[in-house]
């Protein structure tokens, strides 16, 4: 064995991002480590690449028991990186990258036609063609990639970590990288890549480490397991029965036609998305974290410009509408991360309870906040959905994660809008909010209203929805409806296998 | 030898004795504007030196000594500057203007405490730096006057600019320097101790103040008077950007500077008012580098189609 990382626990405060992790690696394996978000993948691999200090546990090498301190000694020690985002120098040129660190020296002087050469001689080994004297800069990040791993290779590793290394790749580029992938191992390198895309798990890897909160949840090889019992494994699937009442649904509400998205590089990030909510109904984005859900939601809401497609609110148009119009023309937001975007760390409960109200008279008059107003609105929040605090005058910072969470929700739905989109509504919040939240959603659903709720937590989605659509890199790969709903067929399309099946 | 082509030599003879502490200034600006650092305490680093130049010079009447006190003195300061800007992310702007209210006030207070005096330190006692003799070419007077009364040290700027341009682009260290600037994270990912190069280069830049700041009190005049640097390290800070942070560039912009202030020291003597002709270098920092910043974007938006 020529890796193992023992018991790897790694704490930042109270928050455990590794707990009792155990890893191996062999000679010429290539192990994927996948789990969602927030499960600990890439902090496993910090400490590996000496970027982070394990709280406890130990890491042995060749039988022998070392301490990585930093990336220097990781490097010493065999184990190379290609970073999710590139570590590369945009004025330098191909050479000048690669042999960055352990550079051929004259002297006190640098080398450079000495470094031309060797970077030729590994890019002709490892059969990854490069010119050496090419600039960084406009280079397609394809190239940019291979220019990470000739540097790792010129650092001699025999270990090589890569982070996420298709996020940014079309697909013939992930095509050529999983080829490379192979061919490595071939020659001996022993290869972990972090992913969360179970197709490339199963075309690459001999052996898959799934994590969930911090924990290793299953250790398995390839041949033995199948991506959709993969996927599962990803999301957990404790499912926790509760009867939701019969309700007719009624008109359509939000209808999304052929949605297409693109970054600023132009790379797909929707491609012809069209779905619908109609009143009464709840209907439940699926798919594992990073497949465009999160892109989905901003493009509706106006936080994004989409390129092409229709989005309409019972048929008034919202196409790359500006945030206030659409919030006016009738939907309201529960974002993806109460801190970042959900609310003001630092601000009081008020100050954020009356964000998006504050125009209202309930609040303000002639563009005058009333304070006592505000506190009253806000003390009407706490009450009604269940707020764990003090006064409306502490920060929602000193809030615990689910009771922040409610006051968020509870601002959004007393909106009192026709379409309610909630994102990752009880990421990382206690069972007690998460089943307060899910009643509050209901309700609003009895009320007669939409709800378009996208979560990466499975169970989440299959106990609220009434239909569900699961995406996967970018498109609607499947619609499902509750009475038909089947656990396994939505494993098997958020692991992309139908429209695989289908090439 | 007619009187125009005197009057030439004359004042490219003071442009570069007046570019000279510019220009040391200004390569150490130039070193930290590679590793990413803007440091404005330049101009308080460079008065610490002037001020302990005078001092040794006081105590020991040698110019090794004063020389020594000059750089270390100015490295001190740098080296306290460099620490709170890179290990503790001080604001840099904050650092280097409190460096430099701090320095100024500092010395002004020293000055009374060890010379008992108040406004400026002058005496017999003090001694110069040496010369470089140029009696050989008495038979080209343009060269004579043209290369007359600058000392040693103003000729060592010079070899410091060319070789701090060998250092940096053909030695690896030099490399691993730029490198920091340009992206820390990555240099760091791969186990190069970016903070580290950006502190020494930081204290290093404050030896470069020191020299600037002894050129200031022992090279043409010997003496301190309170505040004598009077913003030239604010304007080596601009011509360290306006020379694009090469050195030789900031040979280039250096010598501008130092030709504005010969022109403005001549106009004093002409019908122009005193305080228009004292102000001309400080305007003509201002228009330099709007003009670089200008073409700098144009160049930009040209790129861009």
């Amino acid at each position: 064995m020529l890796l193992r990382m023992d018991n790897i626990v790694k704490k930042y405060g109270d928050l455990v991002a590794n707990d009792k992790v155990n890893l191996t690696l062999n000679k010429g394996e290539i192990l994927a480590v996948i789990g969602e978000n927030g499960a600990g993948k890439t902090t496993l691999m910090k400490v590996l690449y000496g970027l982070e200090q394990p709280t406890s546990g130990t890491i042995v090498i060749n039988g022998e028991e070392i301490q990585i301190k930093d990336a220097n000694q990781a490097i010493k020690n065999g184990i190379g990186m290609v970073q999710q985002h590139f570590m590369l120098f945009e004025t330098f040129n191909v050479t000048e990258n690669i042999v960055y660190g352990k550079e051929p020296r004259k002297g006190v002087f640098f080398d450079l036609e000495r470094a031309k050469r060797d970077v030729k001689k590994i890019s002709q080994e490892y059969e990854l063609p490069l010119d050496p004297e090419r600039g960084i800069a406009g280079m397609p990040v394809g190239l940019r990639q291979r220019v990470e791993i000739l540097k790792v290779l010129y650092q001699n590793s025999d270990i090589i970590i890569f982070d996420e290394p298709t996020a940014v790749l079309t697909p013939q580029e992930v095509k050529e990288l999983l080829k490379t992938l192979k061919q490595l191992a071939k020659m001996g390198k022993s290869i972990i890549i972090i992913t969360h895309k179970l197709y490339e798990v199963m075309s690459v890897a001999d052996r898959a480490m799934v994590m969930r909160a911090g924990e290793v949840v299953a250790d398995v090889r390839i041949e033995d397991t199948t991506a959709e019992e993969l996927s599962f494994l990803m999301v957990g699937r404790h499912l926790i029965e509760q009867k939701i009442p019969e309700k007719e649904v009624g008109q359509v509400l939000l209808n999304v036609e052929d949605l297409c998205l693109a970054d600023e590089h132009g790379s797909t990030i929707l491609k012809d998305v069209n779905i619908h909510v109609k009143s009464g109904e709840i209907v439940g984005v699926a798919g594992v974290s990073g497949n465009g859900q999160t892109e989905l939601v901003e493009c509706l809401f106006g936080l994004r410009k989409a390129v092409t497609g229709s989005i309409s609110l019972k048929e008034k148009n919202l196409f790359n509408k500006s945030v206030k119009f659409i919030r006016k023309a009738g939907i309201s937001l529960v974002p993806e991360d109460r801190y970042i975007w959900g609310s003001a760390i630092e601000a009081t409960l008020y100050e954020s309870a009356i964000m998006g109200h504050y125009a209202k008279p309930e609040i303000s008059s002639k563009g005058m906040i009333s304070g006592k107003k505000a506190i009253e609105f806000t003390q009407q929040i706490i009450r009604d959905f269940g707020v764990k605090a003090e006064t409306a005058e502490q920060t929602v910072g000193s809030l615990s994660g689910g009771n922040a969470q409610k006051l968020i929700v509870g601002r959004e739905i007393k909106q009192d809008t026709p379409l309610l989109i909630v994102a990752e509504p009880t990421r990382g919040v206690d069972v007690g909010a998460m089943e307060a939240i899910h009643d509050k959603i209901i309700e609003k659903r009895m009320n007669g209203d939409g709800v378009l709720l996208v979560s990466s937590e499975l169970s989440e989605i299959i106990k609220l929805s009434d239909r569900i659509y699961v995406m996967y890199e970018g498109e609607i790969n499947g619609e499902l409806f509750k009475e038909t709903m089947d656990e396994e067929e939505i494993g098997v399309l958020m692991a992309g296998g139908r429209k695989h099946a289908e090439n | 030898m007619d009187i125009n082509s005197m009057y030439i030599a004359v004042v490219l003879n003071s442009t570069i004795r007046l570019m000279t502490p510019i220009l040391f200034v200004a390569l150490g600006s130039a070193l930290c504007n590679r590793v990413f650092i803007f440091n404005i305490g330049l101009e308080g680093m460079m008065l610490t030196g002037a001020f302990f130049a005078i001092v040794a010079n006081h105590y020991t009447g040698s110019v090794v000594l004063s020389l020594l006190a000059a750089m270390i003195s100015s490295m001190l300061v740098a080296w306290v500057a460099g620490i709170f800007m890179v290990k503790f992310k001080g604001a840099m702007l904050v650092v280097g203007v409190s460096i430099n209210v701090l320095m100024l006030g500092l010395t002004t207070f020293l000055m009374q405490i060890l010379f008992g005096v108040k406004g400026a330190y002058v005496s017999n006692d003090l001694v110069s730096l040496p010369k470089v003799n140029v009696d050989f070419l008495a038979g080209a007077p343009f060269f004579q006057t043209l290369f007359g009364s600058l000392t040693y040290l103003d000729y060592f700027a010079f070899v410091v600019a060319i070789i701090l341009y060998f250092y940096l682009f053909r030695t690896v260290s030099g490399f691993r320097l730029r490198s920091v600037g340009l992206n820390k994270i990555a240099s760091e990912s791969l186990g190069i101790k970016a903070e580290r190069i950006q502190i020494a280069t930081i204290t290093f830049s404050g030896l470069l103040s020191g020299l600037g700041g002894s050129l200031l009190t022992m090279g043409g005049v010997t003496m301190f008077a309170q505040n004598i640097t009077s913003g030239r390290g604010f304007i080596a800070l601009a011509a360290g950007t306006l020379g694009s942070a090469h050195p030789l560039g900031v040979v280039l912009s250096s010598s501008f500077f130092g030709l504005a202030q010969s022109i403005g020291n001549t106009m004093q003597n002409t019908a122009v008012s005193s305080q228009l002709a004292m102000a001309t270098p400080y305007a003509a920092t201002i228009l330099a580098l709007a003009l670089y910043n200008y073409l700098q974007i144009k160049r930009g938006a040209n790129l861009d189609q």
